[in-house]
């Protein structure tokens, strides 16, 4: 395929998305971003997609199901909201610090996560529940089960999501991060030999346990700057979330992880992260503007059901494709 | 001894495991119950009706697990049947129609993620994240709209009072069993799963359709929910958008705690759901009772984890791998 | 081998369901002879003598709000300091089933009673103390009136103090009242948890304070029916002299761009149902939007009203439920006190109400640490064998 067939490829969904929702807008008199404010909203909202399918995807292309991303993005927020106001009390500085001190808590997280699994050596999926359990059960122990609200209410973490500034840098580097490391590094063709041929990749000496390590380390680190984006976006950050509460999140990245999978035929994957996560945010933009007539529980069911079609489309291209020829 | 014979012994003792679990938690239940003066015969009851629905629907839930699959909807669908039910006995104040109701409804939800799952080819987890978002939006638009100011909607108490005794509900528990235990271990369809799960291309060289026994085991799931419902509303004659919203993620548990894999296949356990829904109620109510439960929820739900996987770890060194499990 | 293995263990499973069954049975309660059971049980746990520690069962469903924990303070660090009385909390309970186990693992554990903040089935609470003999009181809102009227002759169903949905209703009304005398014309709202039955009638309340009607309806009943069929308020259906410009619910993906939405529209007051001190305070306070919510008298919101833009809190005071517990110690005691019906107590609570930092800290401050506005002093006047219905009701409205 042509370099600009691919270009228009994989922009054409994003493309469509938009065009598609702002006509529905249009149709109603408004606009999916309407203004400056609502661009700040769309922009992070896009990070916080981007980065959790991302954060989801590193393990689960590795088939190694982790129901833990939500707790640990819960966990790693408040420990890093808590030293954070221990230190600046709220003041100046404060939402760089904290991103940092829950980038550094999600990495370890994300590193006791995957090194209990390869201790244990049972299937991730079941590693995953008893991580999330362990996790949600400390945050509710320092939180008290209560919101987390004085240490994250400051300016400085408004500032943090009040413009798309912020968001739009976060991006860039995540992206760049993700592009380098697992393109361009050792560790990035190790892993996508894993990836590809556990036995064949493990046969021919590549360090699984080593590279596995790694990714549950970024996976975690991704979390962490999840959590604290979704702390700055919410003004508050809820610490009891017991009993599975906090998985909620991880469900919010399937549609976008298919959809960034059908992109990266077209170019790099993590270019299609980025397209899908647009595609989610235009969808979530549209659904403010629709708040009134389209209540959550039509959104959930609208997502479902994207979900799904998508997943027909997806599954089934060529019969698709053959019975409209016919 | 031959040292495959003693590998065959400690196999053998290790696959005892969970009921070994099971027996040592319930001997540590009577103790904790009798030291702090409570009253056994009750406390058993309530161990008995906690465990009850979740045994249930996980026993069904078992013939999807074996698939080498999971589904994540079974609490959102035995919501969604239970809703249906009392709707229908509202409406018609036939008990009968209210059980036709439950259990075709339960049917039909689990038979919808299977046909979407084997006609448009899509991952049956998917459909299933997708059908848990559907049917607890659908049951919360009904519940609310139809309960109004009491926020939940029910039938006439005695409608089901004859049904909540242990007897009758342990017989249902045990024909239930009996059933998928025959199913499941005496009929070619059991052990044709059994193979689907294990080896898929193996199976399906064999002249084995997958799909159609994809859409059997979803079925036999449906059976459970449905008799989960019926039971959830014996016990409580009411519906509320969160009832039976601890079963999702806790038949993860059970099934794995009972001592089966989750990757299903030959190692399959039709009674690992009992045991393993059994043992883990046990487990949380030993520790609500020996722990201040209302000083430290958090700090119960971290033992209860660490157990767990230290169960978990014990009974899955019979198919321990040398790679890292996926 | 795996097969016998299965078989064994089938067997074995089916076994241990039996004794469990059998087990089950003794206990009396279980069996179709509930009203026996609820008699030999009544009889046990009635009967006090006289110096032995009351034990009290308390069903929560919120475990982490302001409100709730201020409950829980009171109950733990005051009266159980002053009283010969403990109370075991639950854990959040999520729906009716764990109510029905919560209370029946407190009856196993030989509790007195059981007093309810929880509310995912009120009736079934009721009968299920009834079945096995615990007193029963309702700390938090109250029963519908169909409801009470079917439960109000129940043995151990002690009483009910709350604010009733008319009480709701008018808090959101008094609310909607303030801000339209204040001259605001346009207003944004925000619903919380609609369809929570709560909010829905104080976002009833509030629109009939601001002078609007809904779907042409002005009377509580016809609204607070729309807003259930509606799931939600529907702007379009507003009409009145206070434009109502924008409208959020539920917190979500979607909210803060709703709030935004809300923002840009320059609402020159942000009317909440509850839980805006929670979610909102920070954003309304930058933006200098007067703000109003329903909620609770804690040091968060005296800070919102000292440095932010919270204009009109509506709440309880954390020891507002003491005479619940004067009521049901009275009646372990012996002494169950009935209505001039001779039924259940049933009495309404109303919402204090604060426009200012002073009038917020009277509440605040004088209802914490050891002077609680019901302290051991004020409960003495209520509790004991002489107390009667009209010097309970007395105390209550007063206060």
């Amino acid at each position: 395929m042509s370099t600009p067939k691919r270009i228009v490829n994989a922009l054409a969904m994003p493309v469509v998305t938009l065009v598609v929702l702002q006509t529905l807008c249009l149709l109603n008199g408004q606009s999916v971003i309407s203004n400056m404010k609502s661009f700040d909203n769309f922009i992070v909202y896009t990070a916080i997609v981007m980065i959790t399918t991302m954060a989801l995807s590193i393990n689960l292309n590795s088939g190694r199901f982790d129901f833990s991303l939500g707790s640990m993005a819960g966990l790693s927020c408040i420990i890093g909201a808590k030293i954070t106001y221990g230190i600046l009390s709220g003041g100046n500085g404060s939402a760089p610090l904290m991103l940092c001190i829950s980038l550094v808590a999600g990495v370890i997280l994300g590193l006791i996560s995957g090194l209990t699994y390869c201790t244990l050596r049972l299937p991730p999926i079941i590693v995953s529940l008893g991580v999330t359990l362990v996790y949600e059960g400390i945050m509710y122990t320092i939180t008290g089960g209560k919101y987390v609200m004085s240490e994250v209410q400051n300016p400085s973490m408004s500032g943090l999501t009040g413009t798309w500034v912020y968001a739009a840098l976060i991006i860039a580097a995540v992206l760049a991060f993700m592009i380098i490391t697992f393109d361009k590094t050792a560790f990035g063709y190790d892993y996508n030999a894993l990836k590809s041929g556990q036995k064949v990749a493990v046969a021919t000496g590549i360090n699984e346990v080593k590279n596995t390590l790694i990714c549950y380390g970024i996976s975690g680190g991704l979390m962490g700057i999840v959590g604290t984006l979704n702390a700055a976006r919410n003004t508050t950050i809820n610490g009891g979330q017991l009993n599975f509460g906090s998985i909620a999140i991880m469900f919010t990245a399937f549609l976008p992880m298919f959809i960034a999978g059908y992109i990266g035929r077209f170019t790099n994957e993590k270019i299609g992260f980025l397209l899908a996560a647009v595609c989610m945010s235009l969808l979530n933009s549209t659904f403010a503007v629709f708040s009134n007539s389209v209540n959550a529980t039509m959104q959930s069911i609208i997502n479902a059901v994207l979900l799904v079609v998508f997943l027909i489309y997806l599954n089934n291209n060529d019969l698709i494709k053959r019975l409209l020829k016919a | 001894m031959t040292d495959k014979r003693k590998t065959n012994i400690k196999q053998k003792l290790i696959s005892l495991l969970p009921i070994a679990a099971l027996l040592v938690l319930f001997a540590v239940f009577l103790v904790v119950v009798s030291i702090n003066g409570y009253r056994l015969d009750m406390y058993l009851k309530i161990v008995f009706n906690e465990a009850l629905v979740l045994a249930v629907v996980a026993t069904g839930a078992i013939f999807i697990y074996t698939l080498g699959t999971f589904d994540i909807s079974l609490g959102a669908s035995t919501l969604f049947a239970a809703t249906m039910g009392v709707m229908t006995y509202n409406k018609t104040q036939s008990l009968i129609l209210m059980i036709v109701a439950i259990f075709a409804v339960g049917i039909t939800a689990s038979l919808l993620n299977s046909v979407l799952a084997s006609v448009f080819h899509i991952p049956p987890f998917v459909t299933t994240v997708a059908m848990m978002s559907v049917l607890s939006a659908l049951s919360a638009q009904i519940i609310t709209s139809y309960g109004g100011a009491l926020g939940g909607i029910s039938i006439p108490s005695e409608v089901v009072k004859p049904f909540d005794n242990i007897g009758f509900k342990a017989m249902l528990l045990i024909a239930f069993f009996a059933i998928c235990f025959f199913v499941f271990q005496f009929t070619k369809a059991g052990r044709r799963m059994k193979f689907v799960g294990g080896n898929p291309i193996c199976a399906e060289l064999t002249g084995i359709k997958a799909s159609k026994y994809t859409i059997l085991a979803f079925v036999m799931a449906g059976i459970g929910i449905g008799l989960g419902a019926f039971l959830t509303l014996c016990y409580t004659p009411s519906v509320t958008t969160t009832t039976a919203s601890s079963i999702g993620m806790n038949i993860f548990i059970a099934i794995v705690f009972g001592g089966m894999p989750i990757s299903g296949g030959a190692r399959s356990k039709i009674y690992a759901a009992l045991i393993g829904g059994f043992s883990y109620i046990l487990l949380n109510d030993i520790l609500e009772i020996v722990i201040d439960s209302s000083a430290a929820y958090g700090i119960t739900q971290v033992i209860s984890a660490v157990f767990f996987l230290a169960v978990v770890y014990v009974t899955s060194m019979n198919y321990r791998t040398a790679l890292l499990p996926r | 081998m795996n097969k016998k293995l299965t078989k064994v263990i089938g067997l074995i499973m089916a076994g241990a369901m039996t004794v469990m069954a059998g087990c089950g049975n003794s206990a009396p309660a279980a069996q179709g002879s509930a009203d026996n059971a609820a008699s030999a049980q009544g009889a046990e746990t009635t009967t006090q003598p006289s110096g032995k520690t009351k034990k009290i069962g308390v069903l929560v469903a919120d475990v982490s709000g302001e409100e709730a924990l201020g409950f829980r303070n009171y109950y733990e660090k005051y009266i159980q300091e002053n009283y010969d009385v403990t109370f075991d909390y639950t854990d959040a309970l999520a729906s009716a089933e764990d109510e029905k186990a919560a209370i029946e693992k407190f009856a196993s554990k030989g509790y007195d009673a059981v007093i309810s903040l929880s509310s995912s089935d009120r009736a079934q609470q009721i009968e299920t103390c009834e079945q096995y003999g615990l007193y029963y009181a309702i700390a938090s809102g109250v029963l519908d009136d169909e409801q009470y009227e079917k439960y109000k002759g129940y043995e151990h169903f002690v009483c009910q103090i709350g604010p009733s949905n008319a009480t709701e209703f008018e808090a959101g009304k008094a609310m909607g009242e303030y801000f339209k005398n204040q001259g605001v014309k346009k207003v944004a709202l925000y619903g919380a948890f609609i369809p929570n039955p709560m909010h829905v009638f104080r976002a009833a309340g509030i629109l009939t304070g601001l002078g609007c009607t809904y779907g042409g309806a002005n009377d509580m009943e016809a609204i607070v029916g729309q807003i259930f069929q509606d799931q939600g308020i529907d702007l379009s259906k507003v009409s009145g002299d206070v434009e109502l410009v924008a409208y959020l619910q539920g917190y979500g993906d979607t909210t803060t761009d709703e709030l935004g939405a809300a923002i840009q529209k320059a609402p020159e007051a942000f009317l909440s149902v509850g839980m805006a001190t929670t979610f909102f305070a920070q954003t309304l306070s930058q933006e200098n939007i007067p703000f109003a919510d329903i909620d609770s008298f804690t040091a968060m919101n005296s800070q919102s009203m000292e440095s932010g833009s919270l204009k009109y809190l509506a709440g309880k005071y954390s020891s507002s439920i003491g005479p619940v517990f004067a009521l049901v110690s009275n009646a372990i005691d012996g002494n169950l006190i009935r209505n001039d019906e001779g039924n259940a107590v049933s009495l309404n609570q109303g919402y204090l109400v604060a426009t200012d930092k002073a009038t917020f800290d009277e509440y605040f401050v004088n209802d914490n640490g050891d002077s609680p506005i019901y302290s051991k002093e004020t409960l003495d006047s209520i509790i004991g064998s002489q107390v009667t219905y009209q010097d309970v009701k007395s105390l209550v409205e007063s206060k």
